[in-house]
């Protein structure tokens, strides 16, 4: 009960953070991707079924919330919290550099998978390569920096549940 | 084998909503997934006015929540300084039963307390300045002979020992300091454990003597009084060491040491008075 609870709880507050607090706390126009954070920690912390489980929901919500193509999101979300869980008694998620480095994989996945996505559904298009690819570099970057702050919260949320 | 079905469990559920996503990708234009998006987003999305209201109280939770692990911080170490003090209440009832054990066996008299009396510096004869002096409190103010008197010293907020009554008249009373070359104090190295005696010398100065040899004694450390002396309360500041001198023909070494009340500015004095049992 309490797990739910606790997951219930994280799931508002990362949706909040994520899709209604962007225009505040953004760096022209650059906003971390809190959810793809929660997902790594989960799926260091927790393993392969919880990250996953999130990691569908929170990718599902995130495409209703968007334009986007429908189920995108979801599925890098699955993939990334699945293989994240398997890596989770491997690696030491207490280590600041750990959690950078793991998140800025994960965020260069998510991004490619994303890109791949719309390139099979869309095709090459005609949207601004240069732009595309520079805007999404610095969320990586943002994200990953992001990333030991958003740590030390969830581990310090986790101690007192 | 419980791991192994977990692991199972687990790929099999993730095989199940990768097939979901990837349905959801396939039917994306299809519009009874498009009605359920839209649904679902105007029910769930907060508009602007709901955001920045939860934004607003969102400052509020944060203030409570950072006075509330304050206050969670500052309750640990007001119950861990509770437990030292507990602990520390502990030692001291045993200290005071054994003190009591004590006196009922050597049949002396009980202290149950000290009281201050504060004094003045009356008269303090030039010649004689670092033997004696006189304050302005005698036996009026309860004092007697053998009380020690000691000094506030502002420099470091300690006491410091100063000397101790020898005559005492209705309302004055004659003190020896510890300068005084008559006067002898045992006393000790702080934080060494080094016992020996201070003699007074006549100048702002002590000789220490009785140092065993070997003992590591240099410039700058700290002469307090030391356990053995019934005058004085053990700890209490009395010098610093100025020098060390090796005396090879002898089995110990002597020192000298600067006195720690200010003796040109020894205008107030404190006596300790003793409250003993019928008192």
């Amino acid at each position: 009960m309490r797990k739910i609870i606790y997951y219930v709880l994280i799931y508002i507050a990362f949706c909040l953070l994520q899709f209604s607090f962007g225009k505040y706390i953004n760096i022209c126009g650059i906003f971390p991707n809190f959810i793809l954070i929660l997902i790594v920690y989960l799926g260091l912390s927790k393993g392969t079924m919880d990250a996953q489980l999130m990691g569908f929901l929170f990718g599902l919500t995130w495409d209703i919330f968007s334009t986007d193509i429908f189920g995108a999101r979801a599925i890098m979300f699955t993939i990334i919290g699945h293989f994240l869980g398997i890596l989770n008694k491997k690696l030491d998620r207490d280590k600041i550099y750990t959690q950078f480095v793991i998140v800025f994989l994960a965020s260069i996945v998510y991004w490619l998978g994303v890109s791949f996505i719309y390139y099979i559904i869309h095709g090459s298009g005609n949207y601004n390569f240069t732009f595309f690819t520079l805007s999404g570099a610095a969320k990586i970057f943002v994200t990953a920096f992001a990333a030991p702050a958003v740590f030390y919260v969830l581990n310090y949320a986790r101690k007192e549940a | 084998m419980c791991q192994n079905q977990k692991s199972r469990n687990s790929n099999v559920v993730f095989a199940v909503l990768i097939l979901i996503s990837f349905f959801f990708i396939i039917g994306k234009i299809s519009a009874p997934v498009n009605f359920v998006k839209n649904l679902v987003y105007h029910i769930a999305y907060p508009n602007l006015d709901a955001a920045n209201y939860i934004f607003c109280c969102s400052d509020e939770v944060g203030d409570n929540t950072k006075t509330m692990v304050n206050l969670r911080q500052e309750n640990i170490a007001y119950k861990q300084k509770n437990q030292e003090l507990i602990d520390k209440l502990r030692n001291y009832d045993a200290m005071s039963q054994e003190y009591e054990n004590l006196s009922k066996l050597l049949k002396i008299k009980k202290i149950n307390n000290i009281t201050f009396v504060f004094a003045k510096t009356s008269a303090r004869e030039p010649c004689e300045w670092y033997r004696w002096l006189i304050i302005d409190k005698g036996e009026d103010d309860g004092l007697y002979n053998e009380l020690s008197v000691v000094m506030f010293n502002k420099d470091n907020d300690t006491l410091c020992a100063v000397g101790k009554i020898i005559e005492t008249y209705k309302t004055s009373s004659k003190v020896m300091l510890v300068t005084n070359s008559f006067y002898t104090l045992p006393v000790e190295i702080k934080n060494k454990g080094v016992n020996c005696l201070a003699k007074g010398f006549d100048s702002n100065l002590l000789r220490i003597t009785y140092i065993p040899q070997g003992a590591d004694i240099k410039r700058g450390d700290e002469v307090v009084v030391s356990e053995l002396s019934s005058a004085f309360q053990r700890g209490m500041r009395v010098g610093v060491i100025k020098d060390v001198t090796d005396e090879k023909s002898t089995c110990s070494q002597t020192a000298t040491a600067e006195v720690s009340f200010g003796s040109n500015n020894l205008y107030n004095a404190i006596i300790l008075v003793p409250q003993v049992d019928g008192k």
